[in-house]
């Protein structure tokens, strides 16, 4: 009777092929309203994982102790001991290393499609701007380009993995150079305009927000490190950094922060901040590191 | 674009990108718009909920479209059931006999098409609104509907022969219905 296209045609006409307004808009808010529930509950149901999580962990550290204990003990406490002596510092050696455990983290008005995440132009540009910045004083850092979630997909795994992929990159890199002595995962979060921009002296800037995982034995060293950059900050750029929060405790992760001291993630804006001003904020941060570096 | 720790960000990006796809395979597939719009956020729950299972290998749009299509067959399970009663029966003589704001609604032909639609069986309706409307390709359509591309194919054609067969008698019906 019709040609199939024909046919396509007239069922699509049969049907209103757009949903109302009004429902476009409250389905999003629903929906966001229900991932914030669900973000809590998750951490509930983390709680009694971890309380699982810590038996085991008695019953392994039990097991230590009453078959090698002694040895292993002081095989780990020996390790622990060799990295905290600072090696001599080569003017050469890189002294940062900045990386991104979520690359693709983006910025929704340099895509089309309201897109929060993409593979080309994303936080990773933000790193390379920070490192960049670094150098012009004279900082020598390593700038990981590494395409996590690009693994991620090859592997299989879900984005919950994005630590442990960039734990490997932060290992091989630590074990090259022994002369970091900072380390900046950089990210952007999810808070809107209003919370993630800042205008200082006319200029927009995109807020940066520390975050430490209050699960490692670098926690102190952690905080304090994150503490000073604020504070530095909050003299040059009063209201720039939204301050340092403790993190990682449910759900339990370390965002790798045990591998080294002096290490923290960073949150670079959030989804409505544009490149520009993300790279102010980069620039910025470039500076304090540099007159950090000046007082060690 | 999937971050679990900030699924909030991930669910908007997630829904903004596929609502209208997946709208318009359930208004399709359960003939009106406000079904298809509560459908459509049950979907999206849906994903939000499973959305900690998701393996980033695997392709986000198929299998949010295996998910619709699941939602959509579970409602038209629940309407059978509860419309056996109601529908069974008065509705055919009801429409033979239309209602006056339904005709000023739907044009005729639309409402053939409609008619034409709903009595596909489920699996076909699914097969063709994927590879007509939503212009999956084979293999995304055997992703979603998990069975192989040439059993895609096989239905898809018998699909469409069956609705226009069923297009055809209901245009005659309607011809002999008029002289």
């Amino acid at each position: 009777m019709q040609s199939e296209k024909e046919l396509f045609n007239l069922i699509k006409e049969t049907y209103p092929q757009n949903p109302s307004h009004d429902f476009i808009a409250s389905t999003e808010k629903i929906l966001r309203q229900k991932a914030r529930s669900m973000d809590k509950k998750s951490k509930a149901k983390k709680l009694t994982a971890i309380s699982g999580g810590i038996i085991l962990f008695a019953l392994a550290f039990s097991w230590l102790f009453f078959f090698s204990g002694k040895e292993a003990v002081t095989k780990v406490a020996s390790s622990f001991g060799a990295e905290s002596l600072p090696a001599a510092v080569h003017e050469n050696e890189p002294l940062v290393f900045i990386y991104h455990s979520h690359n693709i983290e983006s910025y929704m008005p340099e895509l089309d499609g309201n897109k929060v995440f993409s593979e080309t132009k994303n936080v990773t540009l933000v790193g390379e701007e920070f490192s960049k910045a670094l150098a012009e004083y004279n900082i020598n850092a390593i700038h990981d380009e590494t395409d996590i979630s690009g693994i991620l997909e090859e592997r299989n795994l879900s984005f919950a993995d994005a630590y442990t992929v960039s734990r490997e990159v932060l290992q091989q890199t630590l074990n090259e150079h022994k002369n970091v002595k900072m380390v900046f995962d950089i990210h952007r979060d999810s808070s809107n305009r209003a919370k993630s921009t800042i205008n200082i002296d006319g200029f927009d800037y995109a807020k940066i927000l520390f975050e430490v995982s209050k699960t490692t034995d670098n926690y102190e060293a952690n905080k304090a490190f994150a503490l000073e950059i604020h504070q530095k900050l909050e003299e040059h750029y009063p209201g720039l950094s939204k301050g340092v929060i403790d993190k990682g405790v449910n759900p339990k992760n370390t965002y790798n922060q045990d591998l080294k001291d002096n290490s923290v993630v960073v949150n670079i804006g959030g989804v409505e901040n544009t490149f520009e001003e993300a790279y102010r904020t980069a620039d910025a941060l470039a500076e304090i590191i540099k007159e950090m570096i000046e007082e060690y | 674009m999937i971050d679990l720790k900030n699924l909030e960000a991930s669910i908007a990006a997630i829904y903004n990108e596929h609502y209208l796809d997946v709208y318009r395979f359930l208004v399709c597939f359960s003939g009106n718009q406000n079904d298809a719009e509560d459908l459509t956020q049950e979907v999206f729950i849906r994903v939000l909920k499973s959305l900690p299972n998701f393996k980033s290998g695997n392709n986000l749009k198929t299998w949010i479209f295996s998910i619709a299509k699941h939602v959509a067959v579970d409602h038209f399970r629940k309407k059978r059931f509860t419309s056996v009663f109601k529908d069974g029966f008065f509705t055919k003589l009801e429409s033979n006999a239309k209602k006056p704001e339904e005709e000023f609604e739907s044009t005729e032909i639309e409402q053939i098409i409609h008619e034409a639609i709903s009595r596909l069986k489920p699996k076909y309706r699914a097969v063709v609104i994927l590879r007509g409307i939503n212009e999956m390709t084979v293999k995304e359509t055997a992703e979603i509907l998990q069975c192989t591309e040439s059993k895609v194919k096989v239905d898809y054609h018998r699909a469409l022969k069956d609705l226009k067969r069923k297009l055809n008698l209901d245009a005659k019906e309607v011809l002999v219905n008029a002289k």
